[in-house]
C-alpha cells in the first residue's frame, strides 16, 4: 500500500512548518517542494478545516500549527486527506478478512502513536566534531577495563602478594605496548594523571634539575596552556622564555629556533599536532637539531599519538607527552616518555612509584584502558587517517564554497586528519557555537572566549589573525564515530545559522 | 531543542528569536559601544518622538549587534525594557534591570548587560547633544567612561 501523493505532499509541507516554528507562505512551501501552489492550497485547505492548521494575516502571515504538534497525530493528518484502507468491502468474505482487518487496526495504532513531533527533522540528533577536546571511550576499551574492577585486580601495585602481584603486571604490560609503540624500553614509560601533568613535570622537572647549566628554556608560540603556564610559572622563578614564532600556516620558524639555541638552554618543547589548527611541526628535524645542540626536546603529542607514526630514537626525542582521553580511552590517565639517563626531578614525592618519576597509587583500570585504546587505535591509523582526511576535506571544501568570507585556520598540507578550524567573518565564535549546540551540533570555539577567558586564542593570533578574526573562529574535530551524513547534517544548517547571526552584526 | 547549561532559558529565547533587530532608517539618534578586537560590537538606533505630555520618548529602537550569545541576549532585552520609556526614564535603567529582565547572567557575561545599558546611554546622550539639551552630570560621567574605554580598546 502506498500514501496518496496528496497525504506526502501534505507531511513534506507540514515538515517545512515545524521546522520554520512559524508561520509560512503556501507559495514559499510549494516552491521549496516543487509542488504546484493550487495543489497546496487544496491540501491545506483540507488541513485547516481539520483543525491541524490555521491562518494568520499580516505581513508575515501564512499557515501555522494550530495546535502543539505533539497534540497532532499522523493519523489525523493522513485521515484529513485521505483513508488508507487494508480492510476488504464489506461484500467481501474471503478467507484473509481478518488478517487485513488486524492489519487495519494496527496501522491505525501506530500513526495515532505518532505525532508531528516524531516529524520534526533532526529531532534530537547529537553530533559531536568535538574530538579533539575529548573523546568517548570506545565500548571496546570500556569492557577491556571492567574486570580490571575486580577485587582479584584490587591490590596496591607495591604490595608483594597475589592481589598486588596480579594489578602490577596488568600495569607491566601495558607498559610494553605502549614501549612498542615509541620504539623505546619500557622503563621510560611514566604513567601520570594527564597530558597537563606530563608537561608540568618536563617543564618544571628539567628546570630544577639542569639550572646549574642554563635557565634558557624554548617553547612555540603556538603551545598548549599547560606548556604556556608553566613556562610563564618558570619566568616568575628566574628562568628566560624564548617563543618560537610561527609562519600563518602555524609552522614554526626553524632558522629562528637554530639561532635561539644558546649555551644555556636546557630544553626545548614543542607541540606536535597542534590542538586549535591541527598544525604539524616536523619534530624529527626539530628533535636532529637539539640532539646535535645538545639540548633536551620535548614534544606534547596528546593530538598526534596514535595518529601520527612516532619512533623516539630516530625522532630524537627526550621527553613525550601522550594522553589517554584523546584516543578512545578513559580519562585521567596519560603518559611522560623520559629517555633514560635524562636529568629530571619528580612534581609528586612519595613512595617511588613509576620508576620513582611519579609517586602515587597506581591506577590499574585506567592505565590498561589507555593500553588498549592505544592499541586499537594504532591498528587502524593508517585506513582512519585515509577516511578522516577525505571527511576532513569534504566539510571544508564545502564550508568554504557555500558559505561566504570563510577563512581556513591553519595548514592544508600539514594537518592532522581530523582538524576543522574556520574563521566566519564578522560574526563571534561563541554565538555561533551555541546555535549549533542548539541543534544538537557539538564543536568549540577557535578562542577560549566561551567560558574561561575573554581574550583571543593566542595560537590564532600566533598565525597573523586580527584579534576579531580570532574570535569569529569554529573548530570542528572529527573522529572515529564521525560518519559523512553528520557532516552533511552540519553543512544543512551551518550556512543558514552563519547567515541569522550575520544579519544580526552591525558590520556587513 | 536541547537547553545548554549556563545561559537562563530567557537568554536562549532572546538569542534565538531577538526582539526589534535590524536598523531604523534616519534614526533619531544612535549609539554604539564595544569593539570587535574584544568580539563585541553593539549598536541601538533610536526614534525619538514626544508623547501626550509633550517628554521625549523612545517610539522605536532597533539593534544590531556581533557578539556571544549574552551580548546578543542583553541587546534584545534592552530595546523591550527601553522601548516606549521617555527619555528620562530610559536613562534611569541599569545592568541590573536587563539581567533580571535575562533571569540570570553567568558572571563572566554581565559585562554584556553594561554594554547593552551603556550603548543607550551613548545614543541618548549623542541625542541631547544634537538637540542641545541639558545633560545631567552623571549621563556625561557615564559617557566618559564610556569613551575613555572605547579610546583605550582602540589602540
Amino acid at each position: 500500500m502506498n500514501l496518496s501523493t496528496k497525504s506526502r505532499y501534505g507531511i513534506r509541507a507540514l515538515t517545512n512548518i515545524l521546522d520554520q516554528d512559524c508561520c509560512c507562505s503556501v507559495k514559499t512551501i510549494a516552491h521549496k517542494e516543487h509542488i504546484s501552489v493550487t495543489y497546496l492550497e487544496k491540501i491545506f485547505a483540507k488541513l485547516k478545516k481539520a483543525g491541524i492548521l490555521k491562518v494568520e494575516r499580516g505581513a508575515n502571515g501564512g499557515y501555522a500549527l494550530n495546535r502543539d504538534p505533539s497534540q497532532i497525530t499522523l493519523k489525523e493528518v493522513i485521515n484529513a486527506l485521505e483513508k488508507p484502507e487494508f480492510i476488504c468491502p464489506d461484500f467481501c468474505d474471503c478467507q484473509s478478512k481478518s488478517i487485513w482487518h488486524q492489519i487495519q487496526s494496527r496501522f491505525n495504532q501506530v500513526l495515532s502513536s505518532l505525532t508531528l513531533d516524531n516529524l520534526k527533522t533532526d529531532n534530537n540528533k547529537l553530533v559531536y566534531f568535538d574530538y579533539a577536546a575529548s573523546t568517548p571511550v570506545d565500548p571496546q576499551v570500556l569492557s577491556f577495563m571492567l574486570p580490571y574492577f575486580d577485587f582479584s585486580f584490587s591490590g596496591n601495585t607495591s604490595s608483594l602478594h597475589q592481589f598486588g602481584l596480579k594489578a602490577a603486571q596488568a600495569v607491566e604490560d601495558s607498559r610494553a605496548i605502549f614501549a612498542q609503540i615509541l620504539n623505546s624500553s619500557p622503563d621510560e614509560i611514566v604513567f601520570t594523571s594527564s597530558a597537563t601533568e606530563s608537561n608540568n613535570t618536563v617543564l618544571k622537572g628539567v628546570a630544577w634539575t639542569n639550572k646549574d647549566k642554563g635557565k634558557h628554556i624554548i617553547i612555540s608560540s603556538i603551545e598548549h596552556d599547560c606548556v604556556r603556564q608553566s613556562a610563564n610559572w618558570l619566568k616568575t622563578m628566574g628562568f628566560e622564555i624564548t617563543e618560537i614564532p610561527v609562519n600563518k600556516e602555524g609552522l614554526i620558524d626553524f632558522k629562528f629556533l637554530e639561532s635561539n639555541i644558546r649555551p644555556d638552554t636546557i630544553l626545548v618543547s614543542i607541540i606536535h599536532g597542534n590542538n586549535e589548527i591541527g598544525t604539524i611541526q616536523d619534530i624529527a628535524k626539530i628533535g636532529k637539531l637539539c640532539h646535535s645542540r645538545g639540548v633536551y626536546f620535548h614534544t606534547d603529542a596528546s593530538q598526534s599519538f596514535t595518529k601520527l607514526p612516532l619512533d623516539v630514537q630516530k625522532m630524537n626525542i627526550d621527553f613525550l607527552t601522550a594522553s589517554s582521553h584523546k584516543i578512545y580511552g578513559p580519562k585521567g590517565v596519560g603518559l611522560l616518555y623520559i629517555k633514560s639517563g635524562s636529568k629530571i626531578t619528580p612534581l609528586l614525592h612519595g613512595g617511588g612509584h613509576e620508576l620513582g618519576f611519579r609517586s602515587s597509587t597506581v591506577n590499574p583500570p585506567l592505565i590498561v584502558g589507555f593500553a588498549k585504546a592505544a592499541q586499537i587505535a594504532i591498528d587502524q591509523m593508517k585506513q582512519e587517517n585515509t577516511r578522516l582526511s577525505q571527511v576532513r576535506d569534504y566539510l571544508i571544501k564545502n564550508i568554504l564554497k557555500t558559505i561566504p568570507n570563510t577563512h581556513l585556520n591553519g595548514s592544508i598540507k600539514s594537518r592532522l586528519s581530523n582538524n576543522v578550524n574556520i574563521s566566519f567573518a564578522k560574526i563571534e565564535g561563541e554565538s555561533l557555537q551555541l546555535s549549533l549546540d542548539l541543534y544538537g551540533i557539538a564543536c568549540s570555539t577557535g578562542s577560549a572566549c566561551s567560558s574561561h577567558s575573554l581574550e583571543p586564542s593566542h595560537v590564532l593570533l600566533a598565525l597573523g589573525l586580527r584579534a576579531e578574526q580570532a574570535h569569529s573562529s569554529i573548530r570542528f574535530s572529527l573522529g572515529r564515530f564521525t560518519k559523512k551524513s553528520d557532516i552533511d547534517y552540519l553543512l544543512k544548517i551551518l550556512p543558514g545559522e552563519v547567515s541569522k547571526l550575520r544579519k544580526l552584526s552591525p558590520f556587513k | 531543542m536541547n537547553t545548554i547549561v549556563g545561559y537562563s532559558k530567557k537568554v536562549l529565547e532572546h538569542f534565538r528569536n531577538p526582539h526589534n533587530f535590524g536598523s531604523i532608517d534616519n534614526p533619531t539618534s544612535l549609539g554604539q559601544v564595544g569593539n570587535p578586537a574584544c568580539g563585541d560590537v553593539m549598536k541601538l538606533y533610536l526614534k525619538i518622538d514626544k508623547n501626550k505630555q509633550n517628554q521625549d520618548f523612545i517610539s522605536d529602537i532597533k539593534f544590531e549587534t556581533m557578539g556571544c550569545a549574552a551580548a546578543i541576549a542583553t541587546s534584545s532585552a534592552v530595546t523591550d525594557l527601553a522601548k516606549g520609556k521617555t527619555l528620562e526614564e530610559a536613562i534611569a535603567l541599569d545592568n541590573k534591570d536587563v539581567v533580571k529582565a535575562l533571569e540570570y547572567l553567568p558572571s563572566i557575561k554581565i559585562h554584556c548587560s553594561l554594554l547593552a545599558i551603556d550603548a543607550l546611554n551613548e545614543a541618548i546622550y549623542n541625542y541631547y547633544q544634537q538637540t542641545k539639551h541639558p545633560i545631567s552630570k552623571s549621563l556625561q560621567k557615564k559617557h566618559n567612561r564610556i569613551t575613555i574605554c572605547q579610546t583605550l580598546l582602540n589602540h
